[in-house]
């Protein structure tokens, strides 16, 4: 059997390129960012008392709900997991190519790698209905109408306020340019199904997205990732999130850069997840909330 | 290798993979693990009827849903950015544990139980069948604040709920636990054999039961249309 959610978060590295990346992008975010990887503290921390009986009776509670299936709760990390193993594929690949520009014989390899700025605009609109179906699989339909709906899921991305972030410079800033978020449209206008295809994440997802067939995920996808520009434009405004500021941050932390933007994007792609890192962590945050109100 | 060894494997290769096919594709969802505590999601008052019922916000407040599950809702009290509370309602049929700890207690809030956890969460157990919890956040909530808060939930509204309430028997305590009438394993027509007189209670329940629970969309839609109280 798997692990558990709470499993998940306590086997999160401390200390690594990842949390190195999110601990320098959260420095543009208000509230900063704790990486939190003790199932004990986040315990403690929702129900607002050290009890050892206590923590340790939301503990077995929350192991109950994420080991069942219909709950919903791993199914979440499954597709982070999903779209996290594809971005790394591609991010290698691409660095591959980067290596393999410079070597005389193998440079026309490096033509034939997929780095085009469609394949990133996929990427990251199916990493913005990945967001969605994990937290219909986490949080269920919540409220009575869709304006309680819409609360509900402003709530869910404003506590996960430096995932957010992170998603939107790893992810659209730095690859595509600042203008990313207004380009977005016109390059999933251009996507097929043999672009859909090349991303090893969708052959994860395909069958958790509503529809039937390549076409009806993809206007599905689009519909949710034009849910999302709107919301994350008004984001990126107001942090005053840009590509440059995005490099200058990472900097703090990271260390100092050299190439460009993409290369950046390409390289934090290869060696870092934080897509999953800062999920498993979310979806851990809401599940001990369920557990803490059920003992 | 003989002619018969050869078919003998084949035949073993197609039982094994038809059995694994059974075992792992269509049919998972029936096999057990898949709900909390084995507990049939039918058995379960499904968290969208708790959502009517939590405090409605007072000036300057604000209550956002977060979770919504078979069995378990979930709101956060804000006011303005700060999140003061956490309230619930979760159907202790999944979690039969959680009535414990109303045993031995005294207290009593519109005549429930009522239990403090720790410093920040008080919780109420409603018709024996309901947990009603409140849990401080931030900078935290007093006794006092809690229970205003516990009882500011329609409680009456959500007793009614309870199947016990709708004259249903009692609440199955474990998965073995078969609604009557389904437990009888042969109802074979011998004409020899006198029947027991159909029981009247399980046909009353299921009767009752669309009553007290209205479909998902028609629910939704009305509550759109109400002008938020």
């Amino acid at each position: 059997m798997s692990a558990t959610v709470l499993e998940r978060l306590e086997r999160l590295p401390r200390r690594n390129l990842t949390v190195l990346a999110l601990r320098g992008i959260s420095t543009l975010v208000p509230g900063g960012w704790q990486n939190q990887t003790s199932p004990d503290e986040l315990i403690s921390d929702v129900l607002g008392s050290d009890d050892p009986e206590l923590v340790q009776q939301v503990r077995e509670r929350a192991d109950v709900l994420s080991r069942a299936r219909h709950e919903g709760y791993r199914r979440a990390l499954s597709l982070y997991d999903a779209v996290n193993r594809s971005q790394k594929a591609a991010g290698g690949l691409r660095v591959l190519a980067n290596v393999a520009g410079a070597l005389p014989l193998v440079k026309r390899l490096a033509a034939l790698t997929p780095a085009s700025q469609t394949l990133q605009a996929v990427d990251l609109s199916l990493k913005v209905a990945a967001e969605m179906l994990a937290f219909t699989q986490v949080n269920g339909l919540p409220g009575d109408s869709f304006a309680a709906f819409g609360d509900s899921l402003r709530e869910y991305s404003g506590e996960a306020r430096v995932r957010m972030a992170a998603l939107v410079c790893f992810d659209a800033l730095l690859p595509l340019g600042d203008n990313a978020l207004h380009r977005l449209d016109g390059l999933l206008g251009q996507v097929g199904s043999r672009e859909l295809h090349q991303l090893p994440s969708y052959a994860g997802m395909a069958s958790l997205l509503p529809g039937r067939g390549d076409a009806a995920h993809l206007s599905f996808v689009r519909r949710g990732v034009d849910q999302w520009i709107g919301w994350a434009d008004g984001f990126a405004a107001d942090l005053g999130l840009s590509g440059q500021r995005a490099v200058r941050a990472l900097e703090t932390t990271i260390g100092p850069w050299h190439g460009g933007m993409e290369q950046l994007a390409t390289f934090l792609d290869a060696f870092t997840d934080t897509y999953s890192h800062t999920g498993v962590q979310a979806v851990a945050r809401r599940l001990v909330e369920r557990a803490a109100a059920e003992i | 290798m003989s002619r018969s060894l050869r078919w003998g494997i084949g035949l073993l290769l197609v039982a094994g993979l038809l059995l694994g096919a059974f075992l792992v594709l269509p049919f998972r969802s029936w096999l057990p693990g898949g709900t909390v505590a084995n507990i049939a999601t039918k058995e379960v008052v499904n968290g969208t009827l708790f959502n009517r019922l939590f405090p409605k916000p007072q000036a300057g407040e604000q209550l956002v849903f977060t979770q919504e599950k078979r069995g378990f809702s979930q709101a956060r009290l804000k006011q303005g950015a700060e999140v003061r509370a956490l309230l619930s309602i979760s159907d202790v049929a999944s979690a039969p544990a959680s009535r414990n700890k109303f045993i031995h207690t005294e207290e009593r809030l519109q005549s429930w139980p009522l239990v403090d956890q720790g410093s920040q969460a008080s919780a109420l157990l409603v018709a024996d069948r309901f947990q009603v919890k409140v849990i401080g956040q931030g900078s935290g909530l007093d006794v006092q604040q809690r229970h205003e808060l516990l009882g500011a939930f329609d409680l009456q509204a959500l007793a009614a709920l309870s199947p016990a309430a709708a004259q249903a028997p009692a609440i199955p305590s474990g998965r073995e636990a078969l609604p009557p009438g389904k437990g009888s394993p042969l109802r074979l027509p011998f004409p020899g054999l006198k029947r027991p007189a159909p029981q009247a209670q399980p046909a009353q329940v299921r009767a009752a039961q669309p009553a007290n629970r209205p479909s998902f969309f028609p629910n939704r839609a009305n509550a759109a249309l109400e002008p938020a109280a």
